[in-house]
């Protein structure tokens, strides 16, 4: 196998893959904690203060000359929710050494200057650097106000919003306006120094690197030499941690500026069997997974009642997303046809053939998997929360092995939680 | 077949020009699971007015009819649909319009040649009727209103409305709901044979593959077609002058989006390859991270992310697209112009050039990375007679004199245009 992983210190995990697919190498550092509203704005504006400014580069013009310099090396800070956790995300990605116009070291360049930049941040008087605070504040709540731009994934996020109420995972991952305005350099750096003595810490390297020497270069890098050992503080998800109870079906409308009604459907999968998010996958895939499924076919192809349908599995919550975007009197018409499609899912009412396809649609995705470096890296920090171990080859078996009357025992487990529509 | 090199990044690409017309390009790349295929037509949305070569009919057609064609490709006379079909096989398929080509495309790890099969079927065999093509009205009517709602779209079209007056590339790809109600099948099929003849098509293949024997492959499935002569598209006059200076409209938007346009007046077949290079180069200088510019306007809170920066251009058209999100449009287009005005006066900062000369080396490496993006990237250079690998092989040629003129001769402020969506008051 192309991966493995060593602890470097207690909670701080190295993973490695070997790959010589790209022309780039990919780093990328994790830090995940528990999702809590008391702490998710702090959460989101750490990486936004952080790429700011760091000991060693103390301004953002600073570290982009630094980066331009080596052949354009794009460092990207992001924050995510998945499942219950929050997740800082940083990723450096540069060119393969063997690939520049003149002979070059970059490696150790990168290791350290995303270590700096995650964990040797610029501070003043014990804090974070005033200026980069205000600023940042202002950006995060521009980034919270800009939610509504994009209507199909308001939508998608109301629902979500909905469905989750007064539970971690319904938290808005950027956090909120409100909680903005209390933030000082002071809490945040304090926010930050808790954050980093608890979490989860995982290492990605990916491309063509030699794994001794990045070790090497990992254990003596002076930032990494600072961190404790940690007993962190995560929340681990898998089949059995997601316990549902029965709600009942909730319906939100709202009002907007729209000419196309935006229809998102939340279904709880009341299953917590070991193996059955594999059945889950499949069962999503005949339904709403691509051209075939069932909604594409029933609420586009044959009744033409809009433009996108289809539906996602979250694989973290269990849950199953429908989304379409529909003419807005056509509300009812699309649906009882959804609906009607969840029906027969119930019943066994698809055929061999569907389940077939549908185990194909999924498996292709899982051979792309090492055909890029970010997915490769995210399929396996996904083991890592899960706290087990499936490799992609019995990850695909997996799928392969599930049958009709699996996909309809969980069908009859499927749950419609809530409705959200966004019309005019 | 013709292979051309890169050796910086130790790439090859071997290209055949087919008897039938047909240009076929294939990237090997060994040791990939993903396979990517597209097959594309020099015909996108500027293409609306034409002589057949066959008939030398001269028609116009309805705006929109490229992008509904590319939309009714998929349906077979036995009622099932090829996208379907390619679904099916696990394979992961699409198609879409430009303003200057339709292309047809699959990705898969494995099921290859029978999704070649699919393909190369669907695409060579049209089969429009009254009823389908009826159907279809419905769901591209919900396309485009999916786009009426989207700012960035309006954003973009509005910017193309002040540069140009008659250039069709201000026609919205997909049509209107409007326009769409005057397409039949007599005005699809006239459009396909003129412009999904071989002749006029370019493929382009990436993946773990021998060259001559994918080369055999597609041959072996190519239907035969009678030879046919140039198709004379016929455009409006260039226009030397912009439209007008400035649109803004009201969406729901929590904050302002702006484009700034320039039109590329001198736009020409000659160094257009440099020229682009150059333009990239002086759009990072301008504004990009580690500019000035930039650094003022992050930290004062005026911009909050790096703006997008793009150059499109066919022979029909070219111009400079700047774009992002600010509070205050009109103060960073007049810092832009400052900036420019003061860059042409003090000519470029040699450190500074080269350290992003370095960094737009890195940006076209990294497009390699994927056979997608590779394959998709000789398809569209192709249909502007550029060979992908030159933006690698001839950056160094690119030097600071002549992003000095080019600076000079595309960044004037008499062909500048500013496009704004703002939040309803």
């Amino acid at each position: 196998m192309n991966y493995q992983k060593q602890e470097i210190k207690q909670g701080i995990t190295l993973h490695q893959i070997h790959t010589e697919n790209f022309k780039t190498n990919l780093y990328a550092i994790f830090l995940a904690i528990p999702l809590k509203k008391e702490t998710v704005t702090l959460d989101a504006l750490i990486g936004a203060v952080l790429r700011r400014g760091t000991q060693e580069f103390q301004t953002q013009e600073a570290i982009s000359k630094e980066l331009e310099g080596m052949y354009g090396a794009s460092f990207n800070c992001g924050i995510e929710k998945t499942g219950d956790n929050h997740i800082l995300k940083f990723y450096l990605e540069t060119l393969s050494e063997e690939f520049l116009p003149e002979p070059e070291k970059l490696n150790e360049k990168c290791l350290s200057i995303l270590f700096d930049i995650a964990f040797n941040p610029l501070t003043v008087n014990g804090a974070f650097k005033p200026e980069y605070v205000e600023g940042e504040k202002k950006n995060l709540k521009q980034i919270i106000e800009s939610k509504i731009d994009n209507k199909a994934k308001y939508a998608y996020d109301r629902c979500i919003e909905e469905m989750y109420k007064n539970e971690p995972y319904g938290l808005y991952k950027f956090g909120y306006i409100e909680d903005v305005d209390a933030i000082t350099p002071e809490n945040l750096y304090q926010h930050y120094q808790r954050l980093l003595a608890e979490c989860k810490i995982d290492i990605f390297c990916s491309g063509r690197l030699d794994e001794l020497e990045t070790i090497k270069r990992i254990k003596e890098n002076e930032n990494i030499q600072k961190l404790q050992e940690r007993k962190p503080n995560y929340v681990v998800n898998n089949e059995v941690t997601e316990n549902k109870e029965t709600v009942e079906e909730n319906t939100v409308e709202e009002s907007m500026q729209v000419t196309q009604g935006k229809l998102v459907l939340g279904l709880d999968i009341q299953n917590t069997e070991e193996n059955s998010r594999f059945v889950a996958s499949v069962y999503n895939s005949i339904l709403g997974g691509g051209a075939n499924s069932k909604l594409f076919q029933n609420v586009r192809e044959k009744q033409s009642l809009a433009y996108t349908a289809g539906s996602s599995y979250l694989r973290t919550k269990n849950s199953i997303f429908i989304r379409c975007g529909i003419e807005i009197a056509n509300y009812q018409k699309a649906l009882d046809t959804i609906k009607q499609q969840l029906e027969d899912m119930k019943n066994g009412d698809f055929s061999d053939e569907d389940l077939e396809n549908a185990k194909r649609l999924i498996t292709a995705s899982v051979d792309a998997i090492t055909e890029e470096q970010d997915t490769e890296i995210t399929y396996y920090y996904g083991q890592e929360l899960a706290d087990r171990f499936i490799s992609i080859e019995d990850y695909k078996k997996h799928i392969l092995e599930a049958t009709k009357e699996q996909v309809t025992e969980l069908a009859k487990t499927v749950q419609v939680n809530t409705i959200y529509f966004l019309k005019d | 077949m013709k292979i051309v090199e890169s050796s910086k990044i130790k790439e090859k690409a071997y290209i055949e020009k087919l008897e039938n017309g047909m240009t076929l390009i294939i990237i090997p790349r060994k040791n990939t699971k993903k396979k990517y295929v597209i097959w594309g037509t020099h015909f996108g949305s500027v293409d609306n007015h034409f002589i057949m070569p066959q008939t030398r009919e001269e028609v116009f057609i309805p705006d929109g009819v490229a992008h509904f064609l590319e939309h009714k490709m998929f349906e077979q006379p036995n009622g099932t649909n090829s996208l379907d079909t390619l679904m099916a096989l696990g394979i992961d398929a699409n198609a879409y319009t430009t303003n200057d080509h339709t292309a047809y495309l699959f990705e898969c790890t494995e099921h290859f040649y029978e999704g070649l099969d699919e393909l190369m079927d669907y695409v060579q065999n049209p089969y429009f009727t009254d009823e389908n093509v009826e159907k279809e009205k419905g769901i591209i009517g919900q396309e485009i209103n999916m786009y009426d709602d989207d700012p960035g779209w309006q954003l973009y079209m509005n910017a193309l409305d002040c540069m140009y007056q008659e250039n069709p590339i201000k026609i919205d790809i997909a049509g209107t709901v409007e326009s769409i109600s005057k397409i039949t099948p007599d005005v699809l099929y006239k459009c396909y044979n003129t412009f999904y003849h071989p002749s006029n098509m370019t493929m382009a293949i990436c993946g773990d593959f021998e060259p001559e024997e994918i080369s055999k492959e597609v041959k072996k499935r190519l239907v035969p077609k009678e030879n046919q002569g140039e198709i004379k598209r016929i455009y409006p006059e260039k226009e030397d002058k912009i439209n007008q200076k400035e649109k803004t409209v009201q969406m729901e938007v929590s904050i302002p989006m702006f484009m700034l346009g320039y039109k590329d007046t001198e736009n020409s077949k000659e160094n257009r390859m440099q020229k682009h290079i150059a333009i990239e180069i002086l759009l990072n200088m301008i504004i990009g991270k580690s500019s000035n510019l930039y650094q003022e306007l992050y930290e004062k809170g005026i911009l909050l992310s790096q703006p997008d920066m793009d150059y499109e251009f066919t022979d029909q058209y070219a111009h400079v697209l700047l774009s992002g999100f600010t509070k205050e449009p009109q103060l960073v287009k007049q810092k832009i112009d400052e900036t420019i005005r003061k860059m042409k006066e003090e000519g470029l900062e040699a450190e500074h050039f080269e350290r992003i000369k370095k960094k737009i080396y890195g940006d076209y490496v990294v497009e390699y990375n994927s056979v997608a993006d590779t394959a998709r990237m000789f398809l569209a250079d192709n249909m502007k007679q550029i060979n992908s690998f030159d933006y690698i092989e001839q950056f160094e040629s690119v030097t600071k004199q002549y992003a000095e003129e080019v600076l000079k001769n595309i960044f004037k402020e008499e062909n500048e245009v500013l496009s704004v969506v703002e939040p309803n008051k």
